[in-house]
């Protein structure tokens, strides 16, 4: 089966738990006292989709969106981009939009939106009805679960949401654009020159 | 918002160019608290690149700077008795001159929207000549050896012509005098695409502005070198991508050739005699471990590069092949040192392609940003659109202790480092500084045509008489991200000679295009 390798960036204000619902689909694991995301780059999962490997490289924020100076280079060659907001704070379902308006700035076309209102463990101080969150969603063509990730609830589903709308390779095209990534390993044996 | 930033860190770094990235990725990297900062809204400095339209606010931006001056603001109130203080700039003026020209046809001026963005001011270009007449500005900080010189008079030719009716797809063609027209047969496809492209105007341009990342400062990077050994040992390159440089150009009588520099180019070459093709392959075994066969050049130590080159018997071309564009050095460089730039070059090639660099995808602008995610993963905090005040010196020891940002808060710091911009004329004024001057084109034709309409090329262009610097010159295509289907973005670029960028470059650019506005072809 053919690995294709996509990136998910992650978007969404500080605290609305991000970094855990990736750390619960990537590595089915909660930590209650999850510090500012520190030291991981991306993290990856390979899932199958149709005759496919998907293999998410998914991109933190590192922390750069608490002073809204998320870098352009975040958004670059992104397939998909996860929107989280919580839903007991109705401030982070109202940046939802501000966040959609980067990601059409910024973003590639085409790419993939999905929306995740997390903590929905919580929904006795829920602040966001799923209604709104679905109007909102449907306006703008995303996908929209509500997730809990210290719960385990929809997290992998919202990954497979992704997954689906994510459109097969055409059997001509190879996924590569002719760039390079530098490696550590790159071949000296290449006939010198001249 | 910027009120909740920690008031204690290690380091603070104000800049996000190139190089205080890399020290803002360093620090955190090895735990040290590091706060970057930037007063722009945007990440990259003077490294930055932007959309069309990002690129149409800076340089209105930076006009209604240049016309304004300003005061530096300081809260008093922070500052303790036996402290001093450091006034920052509150804004940059290493770039000046900024001029735009737009050569398309006049029925694009109607309003038009980029498509994606969200805010866009549609303006017509071709604004006059603003000579400002101010001092230099900027120096290098102590902390920062490596700052590359800071440019300035930059003009951006923004040339896009509409199509005369009479000859398909050439507007900007590369002037006919110079042979290149010559080009074979485009396949099928291309003829298909050139049929139905019929031409880019400037309403295309602003419509399909975000595909442009325009560098303010553009270069490409040797396959070998410090900076890629730092991106790979750093894991910065994962974070980015490369493609290779696909061509060498030179100008050379009259004409753009290409450079053969690998063997297989060498071989290939329809230019090059046979006898030729052997010189300049011995020429080049020799010159790749020059240091084994020291007898060869001993009697050219001190003189100049060329004079060792016809003492080896290249021809007037191959002469030009290697000292232009392959060592890229001046008539007088010395032998030595002619022979480690061809060197290097050599040694370069074959790594990740057929020529020895490499172009990153999406500008130049990418890269600083990689070191600051590297820094942010590592725990960096950012805040872009905030600034320095002052830096606050302790009398006794000298060392500045803390700084206090544009909300006037303190924030202590063991280590500042700053970029130079935003140093005042006074503390800058033992800095020599040297002016690059630079002109961006967007074009709808490549200066010499090939099967592939997904060239990148490097361009030498050696000023006429010899004495002036060669003009250095980057064609970058659609593939590269920098620039819409079916245009091709240039970077042209030279040390300053004259008063302004446009006279040092605009003879250059007139000899190797053709605009339509000047109602030629």
């Amino acid at each position: 089966m053919a690995i294709r390798e996509l990136k998910v960036c992650l978007l969404g204000d500080t605290g609305v738990g991000k970094s855990s619902i990736v750390c619960r689909f990537v590595q089915d694991h909660f930590d209650h006292n999850i510090s500012p995301t520190i030291g991981a780059s991306f993290m990856t999962k390979t899932v199958p989709c149709g005759n496919e490997l998907h293999k998410f490289l998914i991109w933190d924020t590192a922390g750069q969106e608490r002073f809204h100076s998320l870098a352009p280079m975040y958004y670059r060659g992104s397939a998909a981009a996860v929107i989280v907001y919580d839903i007991t704070k109705q401030d982070s379902f109202h940046t939802l939009k501000k966040w959609v308006k980067e990601l059409k700035e910024h973003g590639p076309e085409n790419i993939v939106v999905a929306i995740a209102g997390n903590k929905c463990d919580l929904s006795d101080i829920r602040e966001v009805s799923m209604k709104d969150a679905r109007e909102y969603a449907d306006s703008i063509g995303a996908i929209v679960v509500e997730t809990s990730a210290k719960n385990a609830i929809n997290v992998e589903e919202l990954f497979r949401g992704i997954s689906r709308r994510i459109p097969p390779l055409e059997p001509h095209q190879n996924g590569s654009n002719g760039a390079m990534k530098l490696g550590r390993q790159t071949s000296q044996t290449t006939n010198r020159c001249c | 918002m910027a009120a909740d930033l920690p008031a204690e860190f290690d380091v603070v770094i104000l800049g996000t160019g190139l190089p205080e990235s890399i020290v803002a990725a360093a620090c955190s990297r090895i735990g040290q608290r590091v706060l970057h900062l930037d007063s722009r809204n945007y990440y990259g400095g003077n490294w930055a690149s932007f959309t069309f339209s990002g690129l149409q606010s800076w340089i209105d931006e930076y006009k209604q700077r240049e016309a304004t001056t300003d005061e530096p603001v300081t809260n008093k109130e922070q500052i303790l008795e036996n402290e001093g203080i450091i006034p920052l700039n509150q804004r940059d003026r290493t770039i000046r001159n900024i001029e735009t020209f737009s050569f398309s046809k006049s029925e694009d001026s109607n309003i038009v929207e980029e498509i994606g963005a969200l805010s866009i001011k549609p303006e017509l270009l071709n604004t006059n000549p603003t000579d400002g007449d101010q001092p230099l500005q900027e120096s290098p900080a102590p902390e920062q050896p490596e700052l590359q010189e800071p440019q300035s008079e930059s003009v951006e030719h923004q040339e896009t012509t509409s199509e005369s009716d009479q000859i398909p797809g050439a507007n900007i063609a590369p002037n006919s005098e110079g042979g290149s027209t010559t080009d074979a047969e485009p396949n099928a496809a291309k003829v298909c695409q050139t049929e139905s492209r019929k031409s880019i105007t400037y309403s295309d341009i602003v419509r399909e502005g975000r595909r442009f990342n325009i560098d303010l400062v553009s270069k490409f990077l040797y396959s070998r070198g410090l900076l890629i050994d730092l991106l790979i040992k750093s894991n910065v390159s994962r974070y980015t991508e490369f493609k290779n440089v696909t061509r060498i150009l030179t100008y050379h009588n009259g004409r753009i050739e290409q450079v053969p520099c690998s063997r297989a180019d060498v071989f290939s070459s329809k230019q090059l005699s046979m006898i030729e093709k052997r010189t300049l392959m011995k020429f080049l075994t020799f010159c790749a471990d020059y240091e084994q066969h020291p007898e060869e050049y001993q009697d050219y130590k001190d003189s100049a590069f060329l004079d060792f080159l016809q003492s080896k018997r290249l021809t007037p071309s191959l002469q030009h092949f290697v000292l232009c564009s392959i060592a890229m050095v001046s008539k007088n460089t010395n032998t030595v040192d002619g022979l480690k730039a061809t060197q290097h070059f050599l040694r370069c090639l074959g790594r990740y392609g057929n020529t020895p660099f490499l172009f990153h995808m999406y500008g130049l602008g990418e890269i600083p940003q990689c070191f600051c995610r590297m820094s942010a993963v590592f725990g960096g905090i950012y805040c872009l659109h905030h600034s320095l005040q002052c830096l606050v010196i302790d009398e006794d020891s000298k060392q500045c202790k803390a700084v206090i940002d544009s909300s006037g808060k303190r924030i202590s710091c063991n280590y500042v480092l700053v970029e130079d911009s935003y140093l005042s004329e006074v503390t800058c004024a033992q800095v020599q500084y040297r002016q690059i001057s630079r002109a961006i084109l967007i074009t709808d034709c490549s200066v010499l045509k090939s099967e592939s309409d997904q060239e990148i090329s490097v361009l030498t262009v050696p000023s006429e008489d010899g004495r002036q610097n060669a003009v250095y010159m980057t064609e970058l295509c659609s593939s590269t991200n920098t620039c819409m289907k079916n245009t091709y973005l240039v970077h042209l670029s030279c040390p300053s000679v004259k008063a302004t960028a446009r006279e040092d470059l605009e003879p250059v650019i007139q000899k190797l295009f053709t605009l339509d506005a000047d109602g030629g072809e």
